[in-house]
Parts: structure tokens; sequence; C-alpha cells
């Protein structure tokens, strides 16, 4: 018994103390980890695929008008799946490894965006962002002449 | 001694049980987080406590009278104790009968937090109380058996004489076997575990203090530091009262030192064991009464 | 495959011949949704005939599913889910009840373990079971009318119903001579807060009644409405936070069997490593709770140190400490790289190492051993009766796990090998667990081993077909976790059910508590490593008067009120 007790304090006493200094010091999560989304607005076409895979549901797609599409994220319902930033084609929503998200208001916690659209030639509708004609250009493609680079 | 000389150790006694209970408190608190491999709070953490309770709430629900009073009267019996205790030299308040008035005043303190738990109102104090009044039946009688020992050995009752007579011959079989049962009591008296039971957080909420916030919880926990310093001194005081240099502040600092020592015993007993059932522990203890008789055996033959 | 799919396939003819041979032509058909399940359509009035010869088989009750299947036709299907463990396959008997009578035989009296699923299908679809010992309500708030059976479909998942006082159940009264110490709502061992009235003479326990499900959180009813194929393994994911992945992976398999898509080799290994490593996690987690209840601090810090690289762990694999999020249906979504498995491999071997000296050290530990052996202890007999599952099962006798009776993933290459043991006290489970994490260990260091190369995705190009059932099982930390899915046409399931491996462990906590003492209470409903949804209530015992009165929210408010204003307070 008394054996027992001296290889628990013996357990104890070799690990000594573990407990990292954080917060009173900084402490990175691993490389990969899910934190807190940022939205590229620069890069999203607004086509609506991280809305739709959200488990949380707290991407909402919608067109202000003929020229505008709001994307509102509501992340303080985010469950760090990391679903959005599969699916993005453009690689616009990333997760970082930012997870210290305590807040006091909750606006803070609330991204918006506001792409601007082209409108289809025949209905009218919003159709697709500037963002890949300004890709095509940078690519070489030559616009409204059919020809190939 | 002289009324000024009286006044001068009562002060003394009660003061340095007051204020250093609560440092010898945090040292065991460090302790324990050190086992933990933690870092655990600063030393001085109990003081923070109590001034932090003190300025709270004192909320109460269905609380008696009797259990509004018994706080402050618990934190009061302990310092009584405290100034019955030989501490470096005689103790300040003393008589003909001191061995027998500490067995009944080291009680006093269990009691009221016992009238302050069935008082409480709460079913989960109402258990801790009950389980608090079966660990101190099984306590007391360790601990009578140890101070009867060397009331015996020393022919005397007035604790003051039996340090010195102590001190003077030197260790005998029956006050070093007497010694270890008051030590081993001293683990319960302390509410330490594997005996802290009655205030068992896991399995009763908190026992007896459950009720209790604020000031009130304050004077609990100050009397529960209060009563293991004092305990502990007791022990080393008359049970291994060496080195003894006749200087009394010489002799106090050597006390209080050798208290610590005895309560970190107390506190890695304490870090390394899981919680006993009340019966286990009553079973245990009076196993332990039953040993400490031969103390008496051997003092009865003189040795 | 060492799975012997002729036997299942013999058992799955036998035990229809045995069902027609008993209950004729009320045996309405049968058929195999996957090749280790056996669904048979039984008529409604000889339910409990057909049980009975499931029971007689030796086969072991999993859970009851209530599905409104009104719109398609077919009344409300209640559907009894049991296992043939030695022979690996699934019986669902499906009664389709008549929705004008909404009643059917209960069968908790041939199958004691029924007795939670029958309450609970009355609840959520309104079919009575008749002839159950205890209809009182099992998981609908205290607040909610009669007459509204949220999963209905014509129930909208956000539907808000008026709040209606004293639905709350009768609380089972104590017996003659027994005062009542209530354990919750609130309670310092239990991490979710849950309601038990003990019944105690002195310091032992002469009966017990638990109250529990407040935080109820409608997750299949979530699975049925708004969530699609894709989404439900993520909410799956969250119905535990120690046992997220169990849940995930178990129905994205169940969906892979209804849908017959077959996630790749790798996939399979992959999911064979996080499921062991969330093992892993979760038995340490446990060890230091147990100390933790009985006292015993040091234990609780030291395990948790221990435990704490394999969450580091978890986070470089899978992007977070837990709820991984890497199942998909169809395979997983992150790669267990060289390097990854090369870093694993070295914390695996200190985490053996350490857990080898912890469990040197407490083997022997008189007081430990004193709190735990002969505590709490559950017969062989009454785990067999409760259908218990996992730790408490193994710990009492009872050889079964998911791993080899229906094996998954890689486990038909990598079997595991069971801890048994015979005692069924505190002790005994605490063995069968630390053996459990040794064999962890050795199976992940072996799938590691073993991974093949290969996608980690099927590829799926078809929808998948409506009216299709899938079953699975997987071995939690905890026990069996149970997942039936029947898909639905849009995209959706159409029913998702889910039964949590302490969901039949609990309706065993009376059988242990019962004769014990207080103090040991605890620590035995922690023995079970129980992962339940909590309570909400308050219950005042007149010590002096010896009754019980339940107070309502808006009495307690009242009397707060009061007694904040009479100078409760300085």
């Amino acid at each position: 018994m008394l054996l027992a007790k001296l290889r628990e304090a013996w357990i104890c006493f070799k690990a000594g103390r573990v407990t990292l200094r954080y917060p009173f010091a900084p402490h990175d999560p691993a490389p990969g980890f899910r934190g807190k989304i940022a939205v590229d607005a620069d890069r999203c076409l607004g086509c609506g695929g991280c809305a739709q895979v959200c488990p949380a549901g707290v991407i909402v797609v919608r067109d202000a008008d003929q020229l505008t599409r709001l994307l509102d994220f509501y992340w303080s319902r985010c469950t760090y799946c990391g679903r959005c930033e599969e699916v993005c084609p453009e690689g616009a929503i990333r997760m970082t490894p930012m997870y210290e998200t305590a807040t006091t208001r909750k606006q803070d916690m609330e991204i918006h965006l506001q792409v601007f659209m082209g409108p289809c030639q025949r209905c009218g509708r919003c159709f697709f962002p500037p963002t890949p004609l300004e890709k095509m250009r940078v690519a070489g493609f030559r616009t409204g002449t059919g020809a190939r680079a | 001694m002289s009324g000024l000389e009286i006044l001068g150790r009562l002060a003394v006694n009660v003061g340095l049980a007051l204020l250093l209970a609560p440092l010898f408190e945090g040292v065991l608190r460090k302790l324990r987080a050190l086992v933990h491999s933690r870092q655990g709070p600063p030393l001085t953490q109990p003081y923070l406590d109590l001034l932090k309770l003190l300025g709270k709430e004192d909320l109460w629900g269905a609380r008696g009278a009797m259990a509004a009073i018994a706080p402050a009267m618990a934190l009061g019996s302990a310092l009584a104790l405290a100034a019955l205790v030989p501490m470096g030299g005689t103790p300040p308040l003393g008589g003909t009968g001191d061995v027998i008035v500490i067995i009944y005043v080291a009680s006093l303190s269990a009691v009221f937090l016992m009238l302050a738990a069935f008082g409480s109102g709460s079913p989960y104090a109402f258990v801790g109380g009950s389980r608090e009044m079966m660990l101190l039946l099984s306590v007391e009688p360790v601990m009578v058996v140890a101070l009867i020992v060397a009331a015996l050995k020393s022919g005397t009752l007035i604790t003051g004489d039996i340090v010195g007579w102590y001190a003077a011959r030197g260790p005998a079989i029956s006050m070093v076997v007497a010694g270890v049962a008051f030590f081993l009591a001293l683990q319960a008296q302390s509410g330490k575990l594997p005996f802290d039971i009655p205030e068992a957080d896991q399995e009763l909420m908190g026992g007896p203090l459950v009720e209790f916030s604020g000031p009130r919880l304050a004077m609990l926990r100050w009397a529960l530091w209060v009563k293991q310093m004092v305990f502990a001194f007791l022990l080393v005081e008359l049970f291994a009262p060496w080195p003894r240099l006749g200087l009394y502040p010489v002799d106090l600092a050597l006390g209080l030192v050798k208290t610590l020592l005895v309560l970190v015993v107390v506190a890695v007993v304490d870090v390394v064991n899981p919680r006993l059932r009340v019966e286990q522990a009553m079973g245990y203890y009076l196993r332990i009464a039953f040993s400490a008789m031969a103390a008496l055996a051997f003092a009865a033959v003189g040795m | 495959m060492s799975v012997s799919a002729q036997g299942t396939n013999d058992a799955a003819v036998r035990i229809k011949g045995l069902l027609k041979n008993r209950i004729g032509t009320a045996l309405l058909g049968a058929e195999q949704p996957h090749a280790d399940a056996l669904r048979c359509l039984v008529d409604p009035a000889v339910v409990r005939e057909a049980v009975a010869v499931l029971v007689l088989e030796g086969a072991r009750f999993l859970i009851t599913v209530g599905i409104d299947e009104r719109p398609l036709g077919r009344g409300y299907a209640i559907v009894h889910l049991f296992s043939l463990d030695a022979e690996h396959l699934f019986v669902a008997l499906h009664q389709a009840v008549d929705p004008a009578e909404a009643r059917i035989a209960a069968i908790t009296p041939v199958v004691p373990a029924a007795g939670w699923a029958e309450r609970e299908f009355r609840d959520a679809i309104g079919v009575v079971p008749e002839g159950h010992p205890d209809p009182r309500r099992l998981m609908l708030p205290d607040d909610w009318p009669e007459g509204t059976y949220p999963l209905r479909r014509d129930v909208r998942y956000d539907f808000r119903p008026p709040s209606v006082p004293g639905m709350a159940p009768e609380p089972r009264p104590a017996p003659a001579g027994a005062s009542v110490i209530p354990m919750g709502p609130f309670f310092p061992t239990l991490e979710e807060p849950a309601h038990w009235r003990l019944f105690v003479e002195g310091e032992t326990i002469v009966g017990c009644d638990y109250r529990g499900f407040y935080n109820h959180r409608a997750i299949e009813k979530l699975g049925d409405s708004v969530l699609s194929y894709d989404k439900i393994p993520f909410v799956a994911e969250r119905i535990c936070g120690i046992c997220g992945f169990i849940h995930s992976t178990c129905c994205c398999q169940a969906l892979e069997k209804a849908a017959g898509i077959e996630a790749p080799a790798r996939a399979r290994f992959i999911r064979t490593v996080m499921l062991e490593l969330e093992r892993v996690h979760s038995h340490l987690l446990w060890l230091g709770i147990a100390g933790h209840i009985i006292g015993f601090e040091t234990v609780l810090m030291q395990t948790w140190r221990i435990r704490e690289p394999v969450m580091w762990l978890s986070e470089e694999i899978s992007g977070n400490r837990k709820t991984y999020g890497m199942n998909c249906v169809g395979g997983v979504r992150r790669d267990i790289t060289p390097e990854l498995a090369g870093k694993m491999r070295d914390v695996l071997a200190t985490v053996g190492r350490e857990v080898a000296a912890v469990r040197k050290a407490i083997g022997t530990d008189t007081t430990l051993l004193a709190r735990t052996r002969g505590v709490g202890v559950l017969t062989r007999d009454e785990a067999v009766r409760m259908a218990v599952v996992g730790p408490p099962a193994r710990a009492s006798g009872v050889a079964i796990d998911a791993r080899v009776d229906h094996p998954y993933a890689a486990y038909a290459e990598i079997p595991p090998r069971l801890s048994v043991q015979q005692e069924g006290d505190v002790w005994a489970r605490v063995v069968v667990r630390l053996d459990e994490l040794a064999d962890s260990l050795r199976i992940i260091g072996a799938a590691l081993d073993q991974m093949p190369a290969g996608s980690l995705r099927a590829e799926i190009t078809q929808e998948i077909p409506p009216d299709r059932i899938g079953i699975s099982v997987v071995e939690a930390p905890r026990g069996e976790a149970v997942h039936y899915v029947q898909t639905g046409g849009d995209g959706r399931a159409y029913r998702w059910r889910v039964r949590a491996p302490t969901y039949p462990n609990l309706q065993a906590v009376p059988a242990m508590v019962t004769g014990g003492a207080i103090a040991d209470v605890p620590i035995t409903v922690g023995s079970l490593d129980p992962c339940f949804s909590c309570t909400e209530r308050v219950e005042a015992i007149d010590v002096h008067g010896g009754g019980v009165r339940i107070y309502s929210h808006d009495e307690l408010l009242a009397m707060w009120a009061a007694r904040a204003g009479r100078g409760g307070s300085r």
C-alpha cells in the first residue's frame, strides 16, 4: 500500500509542472486548426456554395437588386466544421487559426459582404461578378472576340 | 505569570492562530498543486479568499438562529483552543485541569460546525452534519487517549508542566505511540483526505458549508484553518518539544516551523488518497484507538 | 473478411422461418435491406409473440424507432430493433400501426430493456404502448401539452406549443420508512445535470427514481426536416462532446449501407484510427473523472496530463481537439500523412508507458480499492435483462462488443481483444477500460502499419434512392451506439434514429445502487461513464414531516422574490 502511494507520488514529481502560461503567454494552435472564418470579398463569386453546405445554416445569400448580391455570415453559430472552405471554388472563405472569439458585442460576430455582379443579358438577374472577368484578363484571355489564348 | 504577561501571550497565541493559519493553508495548497503538476495559487491566496468572502452578500434561506451565530462561535472556539495550547512556553490560559479543558474545547469547534449544519435547512448539510458527528465520535477517543497518556506519564494535568517535563526527560515509548496516534487523528481533525468526509463536495455539495455565504462562510473556513494549525501545534508541543532553549521567541519560532512540517506531511497524505466512506473512517479510527491503548499500557508500566 | 456472410444469411433465413412458424400469416413480409440486416413486417396484433421468438433465440434488444409514415400511406411504424450478436445480424420488426387507433401492445413486459424506448415513442409519435408498467412521460418538457407529438410529420421542427403547467410526470413514491435524498438537478459529480431521487434509510439506498431528458435537443427532428445527408454527420458529431466521432461514423455508415455506397479501404482504416484515438482520450478522461468523484484529485490531474498530448495530436490531424469533422458520407475528409503517422506513434508510445505506470501504482492502492471493490455491483443476469452495453456489460461477464459482433471500418482486419471481467463492480469497470486503452494503442499501431493506399472518399454518382433502410452500430467508449436511417426522397433522411450507449446503461442504475451507501452513488453512476441529457427541477423534501413537494418554476421565482425583498441578503 505504501509502495502504491510512493509510486503515485513518483509519477507526480517526475512530471513536474506542465501547465502552460496561457493566457499570460500566447499559445498557437496546430497548423490546419479550424478557427474563425475569414472571408476575402475580392475572391468571392457569390456562388452560394458555402451557404448550401453549411450544416448550421449560418450563411445567408440574397440578392439586394440586379447588381448586388449580399452574403451574410452569422458566424456566432458557426460550428467550425470547415465545409465552406472545402467547397469554395475560389478559396474566398478560409478557416483561420484564431480561436479567441469572445466578445461583448453581437455585431462582432457577423460578416456582411456585398458582391457587385453583372446582370444576365437575358433575364436580368444577378449573374456573375467582375472577379472571373478580371481573372480571365490576367490569364490572357481576350473577352468578347471568341479567340483563345 | 503576571497579568501583563498573560495578556501578551494571549495576544500572541490568538494573533498567530488567526493571522498565520491562512498562510499555512496557502503552503498546503501550493504543495497540492505541485503534486498535481500545476502552478497553483499564490501563498497568500487564502487571505485573498477571506477578504473576498468578507465583502460578499450574506444570503440566507431557511437558516435558523443557531446556524446564524454558529460560524462566529466555531471561529471563537478554535481561537479559545489556541489560547489553551502552549506555543513556545506556558499557555496564556491555564489552570489545574488543562488537559481536560483542552479535550472539551477541542471538540467545541466541531460541535458548532454541526449546529451550523443541522440548522441550515438543507438535506445535504444534514447528511454532512451527521457525518461530522460520526467522525468526531471516532476521532475523539484517539485524542483523549493520547492526552491521558501524556498526563499520566508526566503526573500532571497542566499542559505547560507536561511540556517542560517531556522536554527535559527525552523520548518515551508510550509518549511516542501516543504521539503517532494523535498525528493520525490530526488527519481527520484538519478535514484532510482521506477523511474530509463531512465536506465532501463531490458527494454532498459542500456538506455543512453549503448554505453559508459571505462573511459567515469566511468564518467557517477560517475556523477550519485555525483548527488544523492549532491541533498541529498541540501535537508538536506535547509530543515533540525538542529542541527547547528556554527563550520564548526562539521556542515559538521553532514551534511554528515544526507545525508547518507536520502540516506538510498531512498535506502529502491528503494528496495521495481518495476519500473514504464514513463507516470505513470510523472503523479505521476505532482500530487506532484500540492500538493507542497500548500506549496507556506502556505508560502504566512506566515506559 | 472474417465475418461469415454465409453464416449471417443462414441466420436470417432461420429467423424468418421461426417467425413464420410462430405467427404464420401475420408475418406480412421480410427482406434484407443490406447484408447484415433482416427486416420483417409484422402485424401489430402479434408483436409480443414475434418479439418472444427473437428473445428465445438470444436476441439483444437495441432500440425502438417510431416513424410517422402517414405521408407514405403506412400509418405509424413502430420498429423494434434487435441484434443477434453471435450471427452478426440485425433484426428489425416493423409494425405498421393504424393511425386511427394509435396503440400497440408494449413489449416491455417481455423485454424489460425496452422500458424507456416505448415511453419515448409514446412521447414522440403518440402511439400508446399498452400494458407498459411505467407509462409516465419520458422526454417531453414539464409544460408540453398533451396531444402534440413532436416527431409527427405535421409538426414543424420549430413549432413551440403554448406552455401548459402541471404536465410533469408523477415522481415515484418512496417506500414506507425511507426518506428521499435528491441528487440533482445540479450536482458537482455529474458533469451534466440529472435528477436522481434516492430513497434512503440511514445511509443505505433502498430504491431510486430518475428523471432526465430536459436538455433534449431534438436532433432527430432536425435530421428529418432541415438537414441534408451531407450535413447530418456534422450534427451527429455534436450529439456528444467526448465521443462525437463515433456518432458521425455511425450515421455515415448507416447512410452508406442504406445507399449501397462503399467507403474506400483507406477511409475505413483512417476511421478506425480516429475511433480508437477517441477511445484512448475518452478512457483517460473517464479515469480522471472517476478519481475526482471519489475525492482523489491527483488521479484526475495526472491522467489528464497524460491525455493532453492526445488532444494536441487530434488537433494536428483533424483541425480540432474534439469534433474532428473528418467524416463524410462515403469516406473521410482529411488524410493521415506518413509524417502524422510517425507523430502518432511517438505520442501514443509515451501515453502507453505512462498509463502502464499509473495502472501499476493504483492497482495496489488499498484506499482506492476500498472505494471501488464490491461497489455498485451489476450482476450478469441484470446486465442481460436490461441489455446493458459497453464496459459495464463486459465488466459483468457479458462479452459483447460492436466491433466484434457487427464488424465495421477496419475491425474485421484488426479484431480487438475483449476484456471481460466477472465481478461487475466499479473496479472491474476500471480494469476493463484500462485493458481497452492498451488494446486501442495496439489497434492504432496496427492500422497505421496496414494502412492501404487509395482514395479517401467514394465517388457518389447517383442520387440516394428513397425508402431505404440502413442500420449501423459503432462501439463508443461508453458502449454500443446505434443509428437507424430511413432515406427520404429529396436528399434528406425520412427518419434518423440515434441510440446512445448510455440510454440502456442508465436504466440499470437502480439495480446497481440499491443496497449501497449514498456515498457510493456518484462513483457507481460515474462508473457507467454516463454521457446523458440533463434535467432541471427542484424538489424540496420536508425532512421532518416526510412530505415531498415539487416546486414549479413560477413558485420558485415567487419564493425567491419574497425572500430577497424580506432582507434575505445584506
